[in-house]
C-alpha cells in the first residue's frame, strides 16, 4: 500500500503542497486531479524521492521510499523522458539496467510489449525518428517492463490517437489485475472517471475533495434531469428547486437543486408521452469545475 | 548501486566513443598528425626549387677574398647538411663578360672591388630575384670576408689574425642546483614544451564539453527525472566524472599512438625502414637528457606530473559537471563554460611564456592555483624556476579544491539537475550551497 500522509512542500514563499494525504491499495488506481501548477508533479516527485517534503511522510508497504525500493516503481513523466539519440532497444536496455533488470529480461519484456503495441518493427530505430505517439508508447513500455509494484502515470495519454489510447488502457487494466498500484494524473476527466477507484482534487496544493469516486458522486448528488417527450417549458416552471431549464436538440435539460426535485418533476409529467427520463449523476468534469471554481 | 554506477559510466563512455563523430575526428587527427610531423618530407616529395643548387660565380678584383668567401658560404649553417647548396666558381673574366652570361646560365654573380674608404665593396647580380635566406647568407659571408681583408691590409700578423677569428671558449657553471639546467636544454624546453602541453590543453576542452553535453542532453530530454528516480545524484555525478576522465585518457592514448605512427613514418621516409635508426634517435634524446641535470629529477617529476594532470582533469570535470547541472540547455552551458575555457587558455599561454617570467614571485604563486597549475607548474619546473615542493603545493591545492567541489558542489548538482527554471539561478545556488539538507 502506498500511503501519503500530511505532505507539505513549499518553494520559497510558494506553497506547492498543503497537507496532502491519500492512500492507494494493491490493484487500485488512484487519480490526482488539478489545474496546471496545482501540485501534481510535486507530489509525484516527492513519491519518487526526487525532492523531499518539508513535512509529512510517504511509505510503500509501511517503509519509506528510497533507492532500494525504486526498482519496483515505474514512472511515466508528463514530458517524454527519452534519450532521443538512442535506438528503442538501447533506451529500453538503459532504463532496464537502472531497474536492475538483466539484458535477457529486458529483451523478453521489450519484444512482448512492442508486439502488443504493434511497433516491433521500430525496435532498432532511433527514438527521434518515431512519431510522438510511438515515443509515448516506448516511454510507457520502459516504465512497465519490470512489472512495477507502483506505477506513476503523469498524463500518459498525451499525443495518442483513440486506438493507441485503447491499447494503453488495456495494458493499465492488466497491470491493475496483477495487483499494481497506479497513481494517475490527467487533464482529461473522462479517463480519470473511467479508471480511478479513488481520487483527490488539488487546488494550489490543497486537497479540496478526496475519496472514492462513487462516494464523491453520491455525496455530490443528482443535479440534472434529461427529458425527451411531449412536454412544454410551462410544465416545469412552477416546480420549486429547478435552477435552470434548457432545450437542446429536442431534449429538455433541467438543472436542479437536489435529488428531491427529481420526484416532483416526475410526478408533474408522468401522464405525458415520455421517451426519455434520466436523472443524471454529475460528471467528474462538472464536479471538478464546480470545486475548482469555488475554491478560487 | 555500484552495478548501476558502472552501467551509467559505460553508457556515457559508449555514447561518446561509439559515435561516428568520435571515429571521424580521430581519423582526421591521425591524418593531420601524420601530415604535420612529416610536412618537410611531403613538401620535398612533390619537388620544387628548394632542392636545386645555386650556381655562384665570383669576380674578385682584389685577388684576395674569393676563396675565403667560398669557404664561408660552404661552412654556413644554412648550407651545412647532406648536400652542398652552392656550386661556386671563381672567374678570371670581367664583370661585364660574366653579366652577359647570367640569363643563360641562371647564376648569381658576386663581384668584389676595392673601396678606398671602406676597404671592400661588393655587388650581387642575378637575373631573377634572390631567395631571402640566400641573400642573408651572402651578406653575412661578405661582411666576414671584409673583416679578414681589412685586417690583412693593415698588416696584422696571421697568428694574431687566427686568434682574433677563433671562437671564445666559454666554461659554464651554475652553482644553484635547483636551477642547474643547461641553456641548451632550456632552449629546447621553450620550443618543445608548448607542443607537449597542447594535447593536454585540447583534452581539457574535450573533457569540459563532453560532461556538459551529456548532462545537458539528459536534462533537456527530461530523462534526468527517470535516471535520478533510480540512482542517487551522487552516483550519477560520479559516473559522469568517471566516464569523462576515462574518455580523455582514451583520447590522450590515441593521440600518443598517432604521434608514434607519425614518427615511424618519418623514420621510414628518412631511412627507408620503419624502425631503422630509431634506437639512434632515442639514444640521442636520452643523451640530451643525460647531459642535462633533468635526468636526475625525472624519477619524481614524471609521477608528480601525471598526478597533477589526473587531479586537474578531475577538477575541470567536477566544475563542468556542477555548472552543467544548473543550466537548462546546451546554449546556456556553452555560455557558462566560457570562464572554464578562459582559465585553461590563460594556463596554456602562461606555460608557453613561462621562460619570460624568470624569478617572478607572482608567476610562482599562480603555478599553485588549480586550473592553471596543471599547465604552468610543469613548464616552470622544467625551466628550473620551481622545485618539487612547489609541485607538491600545487597538488595539495588541487586536492583541496576537489574536496570543496565534492562537498559543496554536490549540493548544487543535486538541486540543479532537476531544476528547469532560469529565474534567480545564482540566488538559489547560493542558498543551496548553504543548505546542509540538500
Amino acid at each position: 500500500m502506498l500511503k501519503v500522509e500530511n505532505i507539505y512542500k513549499n518553494y520559497g514563499s510558494v506553497q506547492a503542497l498543503n497537507g496532502l494525504s491519500f492512500s492507494c491499495d494493491d490493484g487500485e488506481i488512484f487519480g490526482l486531479l488539478g489545474e496546471n501548477g496545482a501540485g501534481k508533479t510535486t507530489t509525484f516527485r516527492i513519491i519518487m524521492g526526487l525532492i523531499s517534503a518539508n513535512k509529512g511522510t510517504v511509505t510503500l508497504d509501511g517503509n519509506p521510499i528510497d533507492y532500494t525500493k525504486t526498482d519496483s516503481i515505474g514512472f511515466v513523466t508528463e514530458e517524454r523522458s527519452l534519450l532521443t539519440k538512442l535506438t528503442v532497444e538501447d533506451q529500453a536496455r538503459f532504463y532496464g539496467a537502472l531497474k536492475n533488470m538483466s539484458e535477457d529480461e529486458v529483451e523478453k519484456a521489450l519484444d512482448y510489449w512492442l508486439e502488443r503495441f504493434e511497433i516491433l518493427a521500430y525496435k532498432t530505430r532511433k527514438i527521434k525518428e518515431l512519431s510522438k505517439g510511438n515515443q509515448q508508447k516506448i516511454q510507457f513500455i520502459c516504465a512497465i517492463m519490470n512489472h512495477p509494484k507502483l506505477l506513476i502515470l503523469d498524463e500518459p495519454f498525451t499525443g495518442l490517437d483513440p486506438l493507441n489510447v485503447k491499447m494503453l488502457k488495456e495494458a493499465i487494466y492488466d497491470l491493475k489485475k496483477e495487483g499494481c498500484m497506479i497513481i494517475f494524473s490527467s487533464h482529461q476527466m473522462e479517463y480519470i472517471e473511467e479508471f480511478c477507484d479513488k481520487l483527490v482534487i488539488l487546488v494550489k496544493g490543497k486537497p479540496i475533495l478526496a475519496g472514492r469516486l462513487q462516494e464523491i458522486k453520491k455525496e455530490y448528488g443528482i443535479k440534472q434531469i434529461e427529458i425527451i417527450g411531449d412536454v412544454e417549458k410551462s410544465d416545469f416552471e412552477k416546480i420549486k428547486g429547478i435552477q435552470k431549464i434548457e432545450h437542446i436538440q429536442n431534449q429538455w435539460i433541467l438543472h436542479i437543486e437536489n435529488q428531491e426535485v427529481v420526484k416532483k418533476v416526475f410526478q408533474a409529467i408522468q401522464k405525458k408521452n415520455i421517451w426519455k427520463f434520466e436523472a443524471k449523476e454529475p460528471t467528474l468534469n462538472e464536479i471538478f469545475i464546480e470545486k475548482v471554481g469555488g475554491a478560487k | 548501486m555500484s552495478k548501476k554506477f558502472w552501467y551509467l559510466t559505460k553508457m556515457s563512455l559508449n555514447k561518446k566513443i561509439k559515435s561516428k563523430w568520435f571515429i571521424g575526428v580521430n581519423i582526421l587527427f591521425a591524418i593531420l598528425l601524420l601530415f604535420f610531423l612529416n610536412v618537410d618530407k611531403i613538401v620535398t616529395f612533390f619537388g620544387g626549387d628548394f632542392d636545386s643548387t645555386e650556381k655562384i660565380v665570383i669576380v674578385d678584383e682584389t685577388k684576395q677574398v674569393a676563396s675565403s668567401f667560398a669557404s664561408f658560404l660552404n661552412s654556413s649553417e644554412y648550407t651545412a647538411g647532406e648536400n652542398t647548396r652552392y656550386q661556386i666558381a671563381i672567374s678570371e673574366k670581367t664583370e661585364t663578360e660574366e653579366t652577359k652570361k647570367l640569363k643563360k646560365e641562371n647564376q648569381i654573380l658576386v663581384v668584389f672591388q676595392i673601396d678606398q674608404d671602406n676597404y671592400l665593396k661588393a655587388k650581387l647580380i642575378s637575373y631573377e630575384k634572390m631567395n631571402a635566406l640566400d641573400y642573408q647568407v651572402f651578406v653575412q659571408a661578405i661582411n666576414q670576408v671584409k673583416s679578414q681583408y681589412a685586417l690583412s691590409l693593415e698588416k696584422i700578423d696571421p697568428t694574431v689574425l687566427g686568434k682574433l677569428s677563433a671562437p671564445v671558449q666559454i666554461e659554464r657553471t651554475v652553482l644553484n642546483q635547483e636551477k642547474n639546467l643547461d641553456e641548451k636544454m632550456n632552449t629546447m624546453m621553450e620550443t618543445i614544451f608548448p607542443m607537449i602541453i597542447l594535447p593536454f590543453f585540447m583534452l581539457i576542452i574535450f573533457l569540459v564539453q563532453m560532461i556538459g553535453a551529456d548532462i545537458c542532453e539528459e536534462k533537456s530530454t527530461r530523462s534526468m527525472e527517470i535516471i535520478i528516480s533510480n540512482v542517487s545524484p551522487k552516483v550519477h555525478f560520479a559516473s559522469k566524472i568517471a566516464a569523462a576522465n576515462l574518455f580523455v585518457l582514451i583520447q590522450g592514448a590515441l593521440l600518443l599512438g598517432f604521434t608514434f605512427l607519425a614518427f615511424l613514418l618519418r623514420n621510414y621516409l628518412t631511412n627507408g625502414s620503419l624502425l631503422g635508426n630509431l634506437s639512434t634517435t632515442l639514444g640521442s634524446v636520452w643523451n640530451s637528457l643525460a647531459t642535462s641535470s633533468l635526468i636526475g629529477k625525472l624519477w619524481y617529476f614524471i609521477p608528480l606530473f601525471l598526478l597533477l594532470m589526473i587531479l586537474s582533469f578531475i577538477v575541470y570535470s567536477l566544475l563542468a559537471g556542477i555548472l552543467a547541472s544548473v543550466t537548462t540547455n546546451m546554449e546556456d552551458f556553452q555560455q557558462i563554460q566560457m570562464p572554464i575555457m578562459l582559465l585553461s587558455v590563460s594556463g596554456y599561454y602562461l606555460a608557453i611564456m613561462a621562460a619570460l617570467f624568470e624569478g617572478s614571485l607572482f608567476i610562482r604563486i599562480l603555478s599553485y592555483i588549480p586550473f592553471v597549475s596543471c599547465l604552468l607548474s610543469p613548464a616552470l619546473f622544467m625551466l628550473g624556476e620551481i622545485g618539487v615542493v612547489d609541485l607538491l603545493i600545487s597538488i595539495l591545492m588541487l586536492l583541496g579544491i576537489i574536496f570543496l567541489f565534492v562537498h559543496y558542489g554536490m549540493r548544487i548538482y543535486k538541486a540543479g539537475i532537476l531544476n528547469y527554471s532560469n529565474e534567480k539561478v545564482w540566488t538559489r545556488l547560493l542558498k543551496t550551497v548553504k543548505n546542509k539538507d540538500v
